[in-house]
């Protein structure tokens, strides 16, 4: 059995607020396999970039941190790793494309200087061996005439070239792990799509484990292997896509499946009202109690929903659910 | 069915609206961006109009245009058979309580300053002549509907979720008894489950009031739930617009279905049965239209007539209306002639 390349251990991260702390992510235990797809999704404020930051060794400064839980990479602990280390993990092995595409390129230096600045940094290559390799990048994110394009500036490229530069960095330094924050959320479907092909191809090719953070469980479906559904904190559920989709079985799950108007393609007269979950998400301060944090959404809610948090639940198939009845569902 | 009720509440005849670029350079030279360039569409009362197509396409614009916010260059704007665009003063006023504004972004379009309850009644104070007390009844009649407590009347706009705001802005919207209802991306910043709520209101308030709405959405599947029929915009110009059954089950323009391909999906078998139409390459510069079709350069059908000559937008039966060289009144997809 191949071993996990990830393994997050009971992971507990702490913000600072005025008045005290909140766990921001509250007890998160997966894995991810070597090659593996898999995908966070949930509402927005629910941690999933902080899930994916604290990967990365980049909390913010001086309000998040690592409270307890292990981080383990190929077999090493993140959370004691020196900052130099993880600095060298940055780069190499686990990489990440932001959420805000515009502005995590600089306005100011061509995207072939970004792309080589990375090569000569981890990998040390040379001036001139740098700069082909990124004029090859590019073209492998298929960017029509890369050796021009090299020396194009950011503003010079439409929104979807720039998310492909950033796939670019990101794939620069063939890291073990790509996590990628809402990828496509500020593009076009159709670049989207093409976006999504781009990374299902390079991870077909180079065995690149990919986390990828949505909202939109339809990409999720179109990208994902395993989904973690996160809600406030917590993993409300985990599994395989498919039987997720087909059977959810933590209510905020279902909700978020069957409240979105999904295409259909033989399309008929009827429309249906879209089913509500009633509420949004609770504010950071009500994080880390002791009870299921989606009781005042949820129409399955019963007494020990409000007395304690859930306990897993899991099914024989891989799913689990963080639900008091999750069986009943 | 009644005269009245066939005939289209908004009528919009050859609308062009350009802006004057600066490209740096030459001189005294003006360039023109056409962001939307000679489109036409009606829609009838009580149903809704979607326009979809990519980031600027001229949805915003052509929006913005129909409610007087920016100066159509050419055209006619056609509420109820009245062109709005010449009117002004007294008439102008009187039309503009026709037409109301629902946008995307509720963090920014409402005054911090003011409390909810002034935001929803600022419009009957500007374009209304009622009593004090006739505006507040009004008000709470608002609150109600789109489902905000009577105390939340004297909240600012920072003490409400996103979804909150939202129904501020739709009740804004509703305060002059509008006819046409413009929504600019109006669930696009809210999270899938508040979007619900909001679309749900807006639908059980088109059924109350008898609301027209023009709704401008990149989301393809709340496009597909909301409308009646849909106008797909491609730079500057409508390339297919059709009935909802139509458009969905028999998408005729090369953007239309790349579009619809494109949109993942969970539904397992959509995805096996989908396939994707790749539409690689850029949009022109709209500074510098091609003279042929806007869509040949990406068009994976495209001929040499496709570049020569710019197709109009030609009824091919039943309403559907495509612009496209090769889709004539047989109403056959030309991508189906790719294997
Ligand atoms: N730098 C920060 N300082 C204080 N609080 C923060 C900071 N960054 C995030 N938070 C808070 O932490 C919580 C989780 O944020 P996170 O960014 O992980 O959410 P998310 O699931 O990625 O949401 P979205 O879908 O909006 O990106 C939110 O309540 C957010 O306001
Ligand atoms: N005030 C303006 N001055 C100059 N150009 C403008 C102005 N407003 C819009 N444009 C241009 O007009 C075109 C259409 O823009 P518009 O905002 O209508 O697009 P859109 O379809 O709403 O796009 P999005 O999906 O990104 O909102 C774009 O090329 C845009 O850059
Ligand atoms: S634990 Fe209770 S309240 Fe929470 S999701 Fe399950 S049924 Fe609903
Ligand atoms: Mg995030
Ligand atoms: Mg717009």
């Amino acid at each position: 059995m191949t071993e996990p390349l990830l393994k997050v251990e009971n992971l507990r991260i702490e913000l600072k607020l005025r008045d005290g702390v909140a766990p921001v992510i509250d007890d998160l235990s997966f894995e991810l396999m070597p090659g593996e797809s898999l995908s966070f999704v949930g509402e927005s404020g629910c941690g999933k970039s902080m899930t994916a930051l604290a990967i990365m060794g980049l909390l913010p400064e001086g309000i998040g941190r690592i409270a307890s839980g292990k981080l383990i990479f190929d077999g090493e602990d993140l959370t004691t790793a020196s900052e130099a280390r993880l600095r060298q993990i940055r780069g190499n092995e686990i990489s990440m494309i932001f959420q805000e595409p515009m502005t995590s390129l600089n306005p100011v230096i061509t995207v072939g200087e970004q792309i080589a600045e990375v090569l000569r940094t981890h990998q040390g290559l040379s001036r001139k061996a740098a700069w082909d390799q990124a004029a090859e990048l590019l073209d492998a994110v298929r960017i029509p005439n890369p050796r021009s394009r090299v020396s194009d500036y950011p503003f010079q490229m439409s929104g979807g070239q720039r998310q492909r530069v950033m796939i670019a960095i990101a794939l620069a330094c063939k890291p073990k792990i790509l996590i990628a924050d809402e990828p496509t959320t500020a593009l076009d479907v159709t670049v989207q799509a093409q976006i999504f092909d781009l990374l299902r191809d390079l991870r077909a090719q180079t065995g690149t484990s990919i986390i990828m953070i949505t909202h939109d469980m339809g990409a999720v479906a179109e990208m994902a292997e395993r989904m973690i559904v996160m809600y406030a904190g917590r993993k409300a559920e985990i599994g395989p896509v498919d039987q997720i989709i087909d059977h959810a079985r933590h209510p905020y799950t279902q909700g978020l499946i069957s409240c979105v108007p999904h295409i259909m393609s033989d399309l008929t007269e009827t429309r249906e009202e879209l089913t509500e979950v009633p509420g949004i998400v609770p504010s950071l301060r009500e994080f880390g109690r002791d009870q299921c944090l989606f009781a005042s959404r949820c129409k399955y809610r019963s007494g020990e929903c409000l007395q304690h948090r859930p306990p897993a639940k899991g099914f024989g198939n891989g799913q689990i659910s963080d639900c008091w009845h999750a069986e009943a569902l | 069915m009644s005269e009245t009720e066939n005939k289209p509440l908004l009528d919009v005849e050859n609308l062009t609206v350009r802006f004057e670029v600066s490209r740096g350079g030459s001189w005294g030279k003006r360039s023109y961006l056409y962001a939307v360039d000679d489109v036409s569409f009606t829609v009838k009362r009580g149903e809704t109009l979607a326009v979809v197509g990519e980031s600027g396409s001229g949805k915003t614009t052509t929006a913005l245009a129909v409610a007087r916010l920016v100066p159509a260059y050419e055209g006619a704007v056609k509420v109820g058979g009245t062109d709005i665009l010449g009117l002004e003063g007294e008439a102008l006023r009187k039309a503009r309580q026709r037409v109301q504004f629902i946008f995307q972004d509720p963090y920014s379009s409402l005054n911090p300053r003011q409390r909810a309850e002034a935001i929803v009644r600022e419009p009957l104070d500007s374009l209304s002549t009622k009593s004090e007390a006739e505006k507040q009844e009004i008000v709470d009649r608002l609150f109600a509907a789109v489902g905000l407590r009577k105390e939340q009347q004297r909240l600012f706009p920072h003490q409400f979720s996103g979804g909150q705001r939202q129904r501020i802005g739709i009740a804004r919207a509703l305060a002059t008894q509008p006819e046409l209802i413009i929504c600019d991306e109006p669930v696009s910043a809210l999270d899938v489950a508040v979007q619900a709520q909001i679309l749900n209101l807006l639908r059980r308030l088109q059924a109350e009031f008898g609301l027209t709405y023009l709704f401008i959405s990149h989301d393809l599947g709340v496009v597909q739930h909301m409308c009646d029929s849909i106008a797909v915009m491609y730079m500057g110009k409508v390339v297919e617009h059709a009935d909802r059954l139509s458009l969905f089950n028999n998408p005729l323009h090369p953007y239309t279905a790349a579009l619809l391909s494109a949109v993942p999906s969970v539904d397992r078998a959509r995805r096996e049965a989908t396939r994707r139409i790749l539409i690689p390459g850029d949009p022109p510069d709209p500074v510098n239209m091609p003279k042929g079709c806007r869509f040949a350069s990406r068009c994976p059908v495209a001929e040499a007539r496709c570049r020569e000559s710019a197709p109009d937008l030609r009824d091919v039966g039943g309403g559907h209306r495509v612009a496209c060289h090769l889709v004539d009144e047989r109403a056959v997809s030309p991508l189906a002639a790719l294997t």
